[in-house]
């Protein structure tokens, strides 16, 4: 049986960040939204619920630890993957103790992503 | 899961409690042990290895040069225990040059200096007193030494996640609190600290490889590429650079090199 589309949004104000992720998440058939800021993605994660969140951390207005709260209220089974180029000890560990799923700094590759997303989905899917 | 660190103002006290928590929590347990490869290749006693992780260079002890070699091989073996994830490491002072690691707990143990004293004056003699003004002279001569080799005092409370006074609370009260941080969310392995951890070994085990001729080398990794710095003479550099390139380009893992002429060596 196939499995279920996971549905993915992406978060950075960097546009460049969501055009390269999107074709390359989607080669695994999953659907992806990419959003420039925090207000646009989480007006649509008001919508419907996404299953995985991947997003920057800093942004101006709503950051990215604004956004894991906010979306794990909302949405206790999404799991959200934190992306940032300013990754430190104490915003890892802040994320991750607000709930985040995994943790990544930037640059990455997009295959480093994916395998993130394919732990993400088997536990949604467990 | 979490690794945990421990370092204490008593290397005794600092392995019993290790030792403990290595029980409790069901960890593989890595200390001085590891020294003894290093030793041999040195061809020296596993005792002045020791030397390089509790001394500084002296006229009459170890040389500069030596010491940081020492030092190097000595991170290269611990970090690459590490990376075996499920670890309580002592005696190895990796608390001082494993950094940016959020998996990785830092307990500072600060033993029972009157309890020590006394005990050490019933098992070799003289005054409680006396041993007591002799283990705070200890405790100076490690940050001096910390301070030497790593640049960071080993005795400031702000390099760990928690400090423990054993005179306040007992040994089996601290290892249970110290086993139970590794239930904490936020120190449990992510993406970004098993990387962390990768590139530190990555670039301990290619400057490892560079010291023996280029003593002052300094070397990080990200993912394959490492950036080496190194002091070298203008008209040389080329030349250098290919030597290192190829040199570091043999390490495993190893997929580009850039070098760089070092401006600021401490």
């Amino acid at each position: 049986m196939e499995a279920k589309k996971l549905k993915i949004m992406v978060i950075d104000d960097e546009n460049i960040v969501g055009k390269r992720l999107k074709p390359a998440l989607e080669k695994s058939g999953d659907i992806v939204e990419t959003f420039e800021n925090g207000e646009s993605a989480l007006a649509r994660f008001d919508e419907e619920p996404f299953d995985i969140v991947v997003t920057d951390i800093r942004m101006e207005k709503i950051d990215g630890i604004e956004i894991l709260e906010r979306v794990l209220a909302k949405s206790a089974h999404t799991k959200v993957i934190m992306i940032t180029g300013y990754a430190t000890v104490e915003i890892a560990r802040e994320a991750l103790s607000k709930g985040a799923f995994d943790f990544i700094a930037k640059p990455f590759k997009p295959a480093d992503l994916r395998a993130i997303i394919k732990r993400a989905s088997k536990e949604l899917r467990a | 899961m979490p690794i945990i660190i421990i370092s204490s103002d008593s290397y005794e006290t600092g392995r019993e409690i290790s030792k403990k928590i290595a029980k409790a929590t069901e960890y593989n347990y890595v200390d001085r042990e590891i020294l003894a490869p290093i030793a041999e290749k040195f061809n020296l006693q596993k005792g002045q290895v020791i030397k390089a992780l509790e001394e500084t260079p002296s006229l009459f002890g170890l040389s500069a040069k030596l010491r940081n070699r020492l030092l190097a091989c000595i991170e290269e073996a611990t970090v690459g225990k590490l990376l075996g994830d499920n670890v309580v490491c002592h005696g190895l002072a990796a608390h001082l040059y494993v950094l940016g690691v959020s998996h990785l707990i830092k307990v500072r143990v600060l033993s029972d200096s009157k309890k020590l004293a006394s005990q050490l004056s019933s098992e070799a003699g003289g005054s409680a007193d006396k041993i007591e003004t002799l283990l705070k002279r200890k405790v100076k001569k490690r940050k001096q030494w910390s301070l030497d080799a790593f640049g960071l005092d080993e005795t400031d409370p702000s390099n760990y996640d928690m400090v423990i006074n054993l005179s306040q609370i007992d040994q089996d009260e601290a290892t249970k609190n110290i086993a139970g941080m590794t239930v904490y969310r936020k120190f449990q392995p992510i993406t970004y600290s098993i990387n962390c951890l990768k590139n530190k070994d990555l670039a301990c085990r290619a400057r490892v490889v560079l010291m023996e001729q280029f003593p002052d080398v300094k070397v990080r990794a990200d993912g394959s590429t490492i950036v080496v710095e190194v002091k070298i003479k203008k008209r040389t550099k080329q030349k250098i650079a290919g030597v290192i390139k190829k040199l570091a380009g043999g390490v495993n893992g190893v997929e580009y090199v850039e070098v760089h002429a070092a401006s600021d060596f401490r």
